[in-house]
């Protein structure tokens, strides 16, 4: 009889970049986001900004945090109990809760903007998440513009309240906390505690409020910036609040100023940062650095704007910016 | 539950019970329902959220469908849409 000898099973090793559980690689303070210099675009602001690209997360975006943590929440709480989730998304939070979801042994469905790309929605499918195109006017008398939200409160309350929990990233404190607890902090390691400007885009506002918070808990003189686009825009996952309800979780106290921009301004931006800075980002990138124009800053301030996810999940919307660029002529 | 019936203009060519779904569920069902008819066709909607009496006249207004006719009783309202030319 041969003696066997049980191979030695690696762990997760930080140093190497080798985990044991793709949740593993969610972000915090010892595991950050990182961040990057723009060296082209807006140089001529005499500013130091850097973008956080939230895209490098697991799931490709800054709501990695999000869902990480309204999971956890109703672990907490004792709310999940075997039940399926149910969120309004425009499309990142329903990612990376339906991935989060199939890890916990349960699935996600999700109310979704009509408006939003099909590649964000078929990649909820797959995932296994089920879709629900939600028209914003869905519901005209009560939800003007929030179509999505109002039919994930029904279906929550549906069934008696016993097939879904539901996650609320609009009005869920732990939204706030994933900010509060990891992308603040991170911000501030990152930069020494450099940070004068902190820009984020107008959306659920947990990463506004949370990481705003934190930041001017460290230095009250930090000014945090929130995005606003214009009504009727077309700018995935955020938010105008002259057209739609403002979310519970959005605390004025946190935000110095606010920034309204155009589509037009951020999808050339956006273009700028792709072929400037060889930053493939998403729309709402283009919109807050759009925004930092705006800012009465001063030279040598160190910004930081969040770069919420990568626009390869937009290119459906480039392909119609584009018109026929790049294409050749004859 | 969808009830299918016989499919002539101006009939009743589906039936679509929504008691006990809060809106805009009902809503959301019923445009799928009438995404499914031709036009002309007509869908009975039966639902139990009082919200309904204001969503789903809206909802047919938007849509340009026709709202044929709309009883309420017992807790009960009961809605008949006829299915508007295709846009």
């Amino acid at each position: 009889m041969t003696a066997t000898t049980q191979p030695t099973r690696l762990t997760t090793d930080l140093s190497t970049r080798r985990f044991s559980d793709v949740r593993e690689l969610l972000p915090d303070v010892a595991n950050p986001s990182p961040l990057v210099r723009l060296n082209r675009v807006l140089a001529d602001r005499d500013l130091d900004i850097y973008l956080k690209l939230e895209w490098m997360n697991p799931f490709g975006s800054i709501k990695d945090r999000t869902a990480a943590f309204l999971i956890a929440g109703l672990e907490r709480d004792g709310l999940l109990d075997g039940k399926e989730l149910v969120e309004a998304s425009s499309g990142n939070t329903a990612i990376a809760l339906a991935a989060l979801a199939s890890l916990a042994g349960t699935r996600l469905t999700t109310t979704i903007p009509d408006g939003v790309p099909d590649e964000k929605k078929i990649a909820l499918r797959m995932l296994g998440a089920e879709v629900w195109e939600t028209p914003d006017d869905l519901c005209p008398v009560d939800n003007p513009r929030d179509g999505a939200i109002a039919l994930a409160r029904a279906l929550a309350a549906s069934e008696g309240g016993e097939r879904y929990a539901a996650t609320s990233q609009y009005e869920n404190r732990d939204n706030v906390a994933a900010h509060y607890e990891t992308t603040g902090p991170e911000i501030w390691r990152q930069t020494e505690g450099g940070v004068r400007w902190f820009v984020a885009a107008y959306g659920t506002t947990g990463t506004v409020v949370g990481a705003g918070r934190f930041l001017k808990e460290q230095d009250s003189s930090i000014q945090v910036v929130g995005v606003e686009p214009e009504p009727g825009h077309r700018l995935p996952g955020m938010k105008s609040f002259r057209e739609a309800s403002e979310p519970a979780i959005l605390d004025r106290g946190v935000i110095d100023h606010s920034v309204v921009v155009s589509d037009e301004e951020s999808y050339e931006t956006t273009k700028e940062l792709w072929r400037q800075e060889a930053l493939m980002v998403g729309p709402s990138t283009g919109a807050v650095v759009a925004a930092i124009r705006a800012l009465p800053t001063a030279p040598g301030d160190l910004v930081v704007a969040i770069s919420a996810d990568s626009g390869i999940k937009y290119t459906s919307y480039f392909e119609d910016i584009l018109g026929e660029e790049g294409r050749p002529h004859l | 539950m969808t009830t299918q019936h016989t499919s002539d203009t101006g009939v009743e060519a589906m039936e679509l019970d929504c008691t006990g779904l809060l809106c805009p569920l009902p809503v959301y069902k019923a445009a799928l329902a009438l995404g499914e008819l031709r036009p002309g066709e007509r869908l009975r909607l039966i639902t139990t959220d009082p919200g309904a009496l204001q969503d789903i006249p809206a909802m047919a207004r938007q849509r340009g469908d026709t709202l044929v006719s709309v009883d309420s009783t017992a807790g009960h309202q009961t809605f008949v849409i006829e299915k508007g030319p295709e846009l």
